[in-house]
């Protein structure tokens, strides 16, 4: 017997492997496209419970148990029924505790020892399928019914979540510990399972359920807050659609300014320079060396141009002196004019007997030559006297100087 | 160095709005009654005082007593208030509108503008709605793309404070508790002159017209 249950379940499961693809896109769409998957194959899941029709001229859909595991497996968050049916899972609970108690009474063990298998399972689906509830209720909470998009749509999942959790509140007030209690009596075992096991996923269950709630009802004001926004920005601009020429009141005129619109204008101006702080020279330093127009000039206004006697006497004459020297160059130059033959400099400079250091003589002729422009350069020559350095290469020493006309 | 007393008198000083978005260390120091009953004789002393909206979670100066000038000042802000009404509720619908989850724009709220950019162009009626509102006085955008009309809109709004820009990098926008602001006062609007906004705008729903 067990044997061929194991083999078909076996078959069932080598069944949902092998067309695992097929299954989770009949979860997807939710039902199945026959066109795409051969007749045979479909049969078979049909007969393995794995799908079914609804009515003949519907499609193929997944059945609901397939669904549940994998909603359960998946933690998907369509997944929004919530078992509630607690008080039928406790009757049957008491019922096969009374099975056990019986056949331990009349010492037929290998029975009490199926019931007790029995009633272990029941109460772990019990202890189950709460937390899983819960666990689906916090789901969608924490997303923020994320799976529906309008406002709207979101305040009504959170009725139906607040519906659900009442209905399981109100379920689980059909545990009934007293009574459990009693069926329990001095079984250790038993009493294990229904006093303390229960009763721990009883009160974590309903611990959890009151945050639910208290978080639902937080939710759903925010959710009616947002709804009030929308409103009043929507009926805002319907208004002034309607009547374009609406003005709201003056309120700043009233003798008592509402709050919202009394506020106060900026007053505060950036502070101004104190440089006679000798603390903060250094800054007032990095600050002015980073500036890059320091001297920008501000452009003159008219007024400060008022009119103003003006005085028409004649200036002072300011007669500008060369320098001697400088007068001495240029009288050199003029006289090379003026004899026409070409002269060296130190010779002019004996024949004058001029004070001048003659290194500094020479030096001015050079330069005056040099500062001709380009015209004027080109009726001199210059030729300059001296030696090659006897060491370094490159180097000449000028002794003297021949300035003549070309 | 200024004490964060003095940063936070100077900053409600000029005139900005002080909330968790804009600045979180200065809203957490109002937040403490003893630290505004601190400031407040500073700013009494400027004919101001801390006032508060959004169920005080947004800060600013208010006047404390009304003389002629302060009178003046609010008329003239109050004018330019109601003006920008309308430019930024059609504004905030956009952005509500545009934007996947359809939930307004509240204060902490982040405002992706290449989302938003990119969900406004594949739809015509979005792109010239955001046309309209970019040629306000108040925004003043004179561009004829759409990238320009909704970076001006989003550099007006920063400049106004209803926005803030956390990161220059980025074009991220958070709004600011101005944006509470500015709903209080819509909401003032509606109660005062009794329109009835949300009821029109119900029945407006109800009998299919789409705004």
């Amino acid at each position: 017997m067990s044997q061929v249950l194991i083999q078909a379940g076996t078959k069932l499961l080598n069944a949902l492997g092998r067309h695992s693809e097929l299954i989770m896109q009949a979860y997807v769409n939710g039902t199945v496209n026959e066109r795409d998957h051969s007749p045979k194959v479909l049969e078979q899941l049909v007969q393995l419970g794995v799908l079914w029709r609804p009515d003949p001229q519907s499609e193929l859909r997944l059945k609901g148990a397939v669904r549940t595991l994998l909603e359960g497996s998946l933690q998907d968050e369509r997944n929004r029924t919530i078992n509630a049916n607690i008080g039928a899972a406790l009757a049957s609970l008491k019922t096969l505790a009374e099975h056990y108690k019986e056949a331990l009474h009349y010492g037929r063990y290998s029975e009490s020892a199926a019931h007790m298998s029995d009633l272990t399972e029941h109460v772990y689906q019990l202890a189950e399928s709460l937390s899983n509830s819960v666990r689906v209720m916090f789901s969608r909470i924490n997303n923020e019914f994320g799976y529906v998009s309008s406002v709207e749509a979101k305040i009504r999942e959170n009725e139906l979540a607040q519906g659900q959790v009442t209905e399981l509140l109100y379920q689980l007030e059909c545990f009934r510990f007293d009574e459990l209690s009693e069926i329990a009596g001095s079984n250790r075992e038993l009493r294990h399972l229904l006093v303390v096991s229960l009763q721990q996923s009883f009160s974590r269950a309903a611990q959890e359920l009151s945050v639910a709630q208290a978080r639902l009802l937080d939710l759903l004001g925010r959710f009616r807050e947002f709804q009030g926004r929308t409103r009043l920005l929507k009926g805002y601009l319907l208004h002034m659609e309607q009547q374009p020429d609406f003005v709201p009141g003056n309120y700043p005129n009233l003798t008592n300014v509402p709050v919202l619109f009394n506020q106060a204008a900026g007053m505060l101006s950036p502070a101004a320079v104190d440089v006679n702080n000798v603390s903060q020279e250094a800054e007032l330093q990095e600050i002015v060396a980073s500036l890059t127009h320091v001297h920008r000039r501000k452009q003159q206004t008219e007024e400060s141009s008022s009119s103003q006697d003006i005085d028409v006497s004649e200036q002072d004459t300011v007669s500008l002196e060369s320098d001697p020297l400088q007068q001495a160059v240029d009288d050199y130059f003029c006289d090379v004019i003026d004899t026409g033959q070409p002269q060296s400099a130190l010779t002019y400079y004996a024949a004058r007997a001029m004070e001048f250091d003659p290194e500094v003589w020479i030096y001015q002729v050079i330069g005056n030559y040099q500062s001709l422009d380009d015209a004027d350069k080109q009726f001199f020559a210059l030729d300059p006297h001296g030696q090659e350095d006897a060491v370094f290469n490159g180097n000449f020493y000028i002794n003297d100087i021949t300035l003549g006309l070309r | 160095m200024m004490t964060e007393q003095g940063r936070v008198v100077s900053k409600l000083l000029q005139g900005d709005f002080i909330c968790q978005v804009s600045d979180e260390d200065a809203w957490r120091f109002l937040k403490s009654r003893d630290n505004a009953q601190q400031l407040e004789p500073h700013l009494n002393l400027l004919n101001r005082t801390l006032a508060t909206t959004a169920d005080g979670d947004v800060f600013f100066a208010a006047y404390l007593t009304l003389g002629d000038s302060e009178r003046k000042i609010l008329m003239q802000q109050f004018q330019e208030t109601a003006s920008s009404l309308v430019p930024l509720v059609e504004w905030l619908l956009l952005v509500q509108q545009a934007s996947e989850s359809d939930l307004p724009v509240t204060m902490g709220n982040a405002i992706r503008l290449n989302e938003l950019q990119s969900t406004i162009e594949d739809t015509p009626a979005y792109a010239e709605q955001l046309e309209k509102i970019s040629r306000y006085r108040l925004f003043g955008s004179t561009s004829v793309n759409l990238d320009g009309q909704l970076k001006q809109v989003f550099k007006r709004l920063t400049d106004l404070g209803y926005l803030l820009k956390p990161n220059p990098e980025k074009q991220i926008y958070l709004a600011t508790g101005k944006v509470e602001h500015l709903y209080e006062m819509i909401r003032f609007i509606d109660e005062t002159e009794s329109l009835s906004l949300s009821e029109q705008a119900e029945a407006a729903i109800q009998q299919g017209s789409l705004l």
